[in-house]
Order: C-alpha cells, then structure tokens, then sequence
C-alpha cells in the first residue's frame, strides 16, 4: 500500500475519533450488536444499587478509639536567615525579618545600662524603642570629665531593602531615623536625631560590610550663658548652625565570622557632645567619634552574647573612657507563627 | 507536507476536546465580580476565618484620601499616634468609615492641620467619599471625590480662645500600570476653607480659600508590604499673642515615607516617618535639615466586615 492512502486512512480515523469523542454520551446504553441504533433492543433491567460502592462513605462498623495518638503535627518551614540590625552601635543595612522581634540589653563598666526592643514590620522596616548612654554631656571647654546623660529615651523606624531583592549583588539597604524623647538633665533639655542610610553586603559566607553615612541633629535648651547674670533660657540646634557639613557623618564597620556561630565585630559611629557652658554656640552640640570592637556568640537561634570594648572619643584617644561591655540579644519568631498560623 | 500538519492539527482537536480542565480554566479566568473586589462574601454558613479573610481595601494613605471606597457591609477603624511629634503628648489621630455599596462611604475622622501651636494637630470632621463608577481598565486612571466638613477645634493660647476650623474638598485620583504592577500613583487636590477667630484678650476673624496639590506613590515590596510616600501641602495657622499681628492663614509642606503592611488581611499596620516645611512667610522656615522637628508616627487599620457577621449570626444582610 502507498503511503498516502494510509495517511488518508488515518487521517479519517482520527476524524472519526475525534468526532466521536466530541459528541455527548448516549441517554442510553449503547447495545453490543454495534448497531448503534439505541432502539433496536429494549434496554437491559436496571441492577439493583450496589451497597459496597457507598460503604466507604457509611459510618464504620467497628468503633475508632477516641484516645488514639494525634497525627503528627506538620513539620515547621525553615526560618529564614536572620541578620543583626546593627554591628556592635551601628546600624547595619539588614532588617529583621517581618513580625520577629528582638531585645538587646547591654551593660559596661562605666555603668552603663541600655536596652532596645525592636519588631520587623512586613519585610520591609523595623520599629523600636532603645535607651542608649552614648549621648554625653560637660560643663565647659575646661570639663575634662565628660559624663553620659542616661537613661536617654529614643524611638527608631528603619525601611528598606533586602539584600539581593531588587538584582544580585543589590546590598541590603536601609533608610533609619531615630529621634529622642526630650531629656531633662541638669535644667537643661536636651534632643537629639539622626537620620542614617547605610548598605551592607555579605563577602561570602564568613564576613559582611556596611558602610553608611548619618545625618544629625540635636538641640539643647536651657542658661546656655551664665556670664550675663541673667536667667534666661534660650535654646541652640545643630541645624541652626546652617552648616551642613557637620551634621553629616559617614560610619560603617565589618563582621568577620572565622568560626561558626563566632563573629569579630568593628564599627565605627558618631554621637552627640552637649557643651552647656561652652563660649560659643557651635561648640555646644558636637559630634564624637566613637571605636567598638568585640565578638559575638550565637549560643542558640534565640541568643546572642556579645562582648568587646567601646571608645567613646577615639578623636582624642583617650583609653580611659574606655568602656567594656557584655550584652545579651534575644530573637522570637513566636509572633511570626502566630500571625502565619492566623492566615 | 501538508498532510503532517493536518494530523497535528487533528490530535490536538482531540486533546483539546478530552482536556476537562480546558474548560475549568476558562472559568476561572472569569473576572471576579465587582460586588466581591473589596468586601467578603456574606452567607450563612460562612466560618469566621473566610469572613475576615477578605478582601478589603482600604480608602486612604497616611492622610489623604485615595480613589478607593471602604467595601459594602464594612466598617474600617484606624488611627496613628506619635509620642515624638510634641514633648510629653500623644498626638494621634483617627477614622471610622464605613461602606455603602462598593461606592462610597461615610466617615468620621481627624484632619491633620498645622496649628497656631505649630503641632499637626487632628481637626475633627465628618466626611462622604465618593469612588467615581468609571470601569476600570489597565493603566486608566480611576477618580473620587471626597468632602470633609470641618468641626471647630478650640485652644487656649494667653488668653485668648482661638477656634479654627478647616472643611476639605479632595479631587483624587488612583493610577495603576500593567508594565509596573508594583507601582501605584496618587494625586490630586485638596480645595479648603479654612477659618480662624479670636475671642476673649483679642477679637478677630478671617477665612480663607485654599488649592492645596497632594500626591502619593506605593511601592510593592512583596506579596504582604509596600513602601509608601506622601507629600501634601495642608493648612496652615499662625498667630503669635502680643505682637500686634493679626493671625494669618498659610500653608505648610507635611510629607510622610514609611511602610502599609497586611499584617492579616483584616488588619493593616502603619509605619512611618513624617517631616513638615514651612513654605509660607508667616514663620521662619527651619529647612529641610531640622530632622529633629522630624516624628515617626505608628497606625492600624482594622476591617470589621460587619454584614457577613450579621449574615452569619442571624442571617441579616445575607447575600
């Protein structure tokens, strides 16, 4: 046979199939002598219902055991990873993760005692409430015993982007702004913010690096001239000195990690020096930089101990302010469950 | 070669014609209903999960109003504090909407303002918003009209009783792109008359008619969170007791850039940052660089979908 009439001939098969199948099934059964008729013989008696094909569907006849063991319980996603909001005192360009939150307390020898709770927001910011001793104070240019002002009382929100959300390589990016509550030391008042933009990027597996740049502010109010033998308070701010430049800092600050769950930390960042009495306005609020370094040990997947040493004026490399501190972080996802159970 | 592309083209009549999910996949392509964009479905048998499971949609950014409606049968509660904007107080402020009919809705709120005091403290008003019932096609803009009608806000200030009172009309409209689906644009225009007079040390009354331009943006970031930014101009009132002026009527820049986050899908959280600008002459302008005059300001957003729960409970307002 040549090829084109078998082709024709499956051809019409296919068609024939084709339209078989696209036709609707018969109202009755079709009989086995192929006439296709449906008429030409009357329809067989109808069986009686099958009983066995509804037993699946009928209560059981033996009775369950009420206090059998429940099912397991379906194993937990795999928490995705966490990365630290900030180096030692520096932000770092990394959010908490949507819904965790995160608590540090810190002491030092100075003593010093600070706190920060924060909670991820969405994937995308993170807001919490800190109280820090960084910020510090002195009565003049001769003060050489420059103390902190403490507890002082700020607010944070951060927004940003994870690192490699937008393209690879993309560095992990966060806009942060932190703003105190209003101090009142000494019969003076005191504010201070800062608005920060840092990225940091993962070297591998063992080391990140963030680099950032921090914009200030602050105002102090009070007697502000005890030299004019008069009373009155009168209120000086950073921006009012209408000098951009010193108000911005750049910071950054590296975290190598040579063993698991080990990390060196570095950082470098700034705070805010109020100079009550200091003769001119400019020197009443200024910025000094500050050195921390120290290591961090994740004992769990909930806490961290952190150690090291921490500089308040490297500027003037004055080891005897010289600060030593241990704190301890915890992380819970239990409000993330909670929500994600919710859904 | 003909002949092998009639039989490819008989074999695939013959799966499509034996494919069921062929036609499922039709159905559930199907455009969902417009009664069910914004609002949960209200039947008897509904369990609670599904009823606050949505969807809902909200009507506003941080401030201003979108071209959106709360849904029918819904009641949307929201509010926003900050403890940083004025030292030692709360200031906060807040909504009560509630839907009709997937186009409008009836709402309850406080209206940010800047005050003699110089805080953006909340104006109370009652309002009507109103989504435009235009179809809505990709990368058309839709519209809505919202009016908010001022109710007098009274403060104390060396004596002298100062009332204020703003009333906003809002031109605003929504836009979405089909080639940046993660990119939603708003703007428009805030037509309002606002008052101000003087009773007790001093006397002294004035109005004023102001277009004030606003405009937004929303960024989604994933499935759940979006970044979000907004900037307006709003109202301004400026009066300094014994100096002789008499009190003027402004306007100031108020613009905010935080995050909108569907913690549950009843339940939207706020977070942002907000900053405000003088840009009329009736104070000194402190500049962009006074980010310690900055607030963060926190704020939710909680869908009541009052009728599927009435359905469910006694079976009124069911579908």
């Amino acid at each position: 046979m040549k090829p084109i009439p078998i082709i024709f001939a499956a051809g019409a098969a296919l068609v024939a199939a084709a339209n078989a199948h696209a036709q609707p099934l018969p109202d009755v059964p079709i009989p086995p002598d192929g006439s296709g008729s449906g008429s030409a013989a009357p329809p067989p008696p109808q069986q009686p219902p099958d009983n066995r094909a509804i037993e699946p569907s009928s209560p059981p006849e033996t009775p369950t055991d009420p206090y059998a063991p429940l099912p397991p319980p379906k194993p937990r996603k795999p928490l995705p990873p966490l990365f630290m909001p900030e180096v030692l005192t520096t932000p770092t360009g990394f959010l908490l993760p949507a819904a965790v939150l995160y608590s540090k307390t810190s002491i030092d020898t100075g003593g010093g005692v600070t706190s920060d709770t924060r909670v991820g927001l969405g994937d995308v910011a993170e807001f919490g409430v800190a109280t820090t001793d960084a910020v510090r104070e002195r009565t003049d240019e001769n003060d050489v015993t420059v103390d902190r002002i403490q507890p002082y009382v700020t607010a944070s929100f951060r927004l940003g982007v994870a690192e490699n959300r937008l393209f690879l390589y993309q560095p992990g990016m966060t806009l942060g702004f932190r703003k105190s509550f209003e101090r009142h030391h000494d019969n003076f008042a005191t504010r201070i913010a800062e608005l920060t933009l840092v990225a940091s990027w993962h070297l591998g597996q063992r080391a990140a690096v963030h680099v950032g740049g921090a914009f200030w502010d602050a105002s102090l109010e009070g007697d502000l001239d005890p030299n004019d033998n008069m009373t009155v308070r009168r209120e000086v701010t950073f921006h009012g000195f209408n000098d951009a430049k010193q108000q911005i800092r750049p910071f950054g600050g590296i975290e190598v990690t040579p063993i698991d769950r080990s990390q060196i930390l570095v950082d470098v960042g700034w705070a805010p020096e109020f100079c009550y009495h200091c003769m001119t306005d400019v020197d009443k609020i200024v910025l000094k930089p500050v050195l921390s370094w120290g290591v961090r040990y994740e004992v769990a997947q909930w806490m961290r101990l952190e150690s090291g040493v921490r500089v308040p004026d490297i500027g003037e490399a004055n080891l005897l302010d010289a600060q030593i501190f241990g704190q301890v972080t915890f992380t819970s996802w239990a409000l993330r469950r909670a929500v994600d159970s919710l859904k | 070669m003909h002949y092998r592309t009639v039989l490819v083209a008989l074999l695939v009549s013959r799966i499509a014609s034996a494919d069921p999910s062929s036609t499922d996949a039709s159905q559930e392509t199907k455009p969902e209903d417009s009664e069910h964009a914004s609002t949960p479905k209200r039947k008897r048998d509904a369990t609670l999960g599904k009823i606050f499971h949505g969807p809902f949609q909200s009507s506003r950014l941080y401030t201003m109003p979108t071209a959106d409606v709360v849904g029918a049968y819904v009641l949307s509660i929201s509010g926003d504090g900050s403890l940083l904007q004025e030292t030692g107080v709360l200031t906060s402020a807040g909504v009560v909407a509630v839907g009709f009919g997937d186009i409008g809705q009836l709402e309850y709120r406080h209206t940010s303002a800047i005050t003699v005091t110089g805080v953006n403290a909340p104006l109370p008003s009652a309002g009507v918003q109103i989504k435009l019932p235009i179809p809505e096609y990709p990368n058309v803009p839709v519209f809505g009209v919202s009016f908010r009608l001022g109710v007098p806000r009274t403060e104390q200030l060396a004596g002298t009783a100062i009332e204020e009172r703003v009333s906003d009309l809002f031109l605003v409209g929504r836009w979405r792109f089909e080639a940046a689906r993660w990119l939603t644009l708003h703007g428009g225009a805030r037509i309002s008359q606002a008052r101000i007079a003087l009773s007790g040390a001093n006397t002294f009354d004035t109005q004023r008619y102001l277009v004030l331009p606003t405009g937004a943006y929303e960024l989604q970031m994933n499935p759940t969170a979006k970044i979000v930014g907004e900037i307006a101009l709003a109202p301004r009132f400026a009066w300094m007791p014994e100096t002789g002026v008499d009190p003027t009527i402004g306007y100031g820049l108020l613009g905010r850039f935080g995050m909108r986050w569907n913690l549950l899908p009843s339940v939207i959280l706020d977070g942002s940052i907000g900053y405000q600008l003088d840009v009329a002459t009736n104070a000194p302008a402190e500049g962009p660089g006074a980010i310690v005059q900055w607030d963060i300001r926190l704020g939710a957003e909680v869908f009541v979908p009052w009728g599927a729960l009435a359905c469910r409970a006694v079976g009124a307002f069911c579908e």
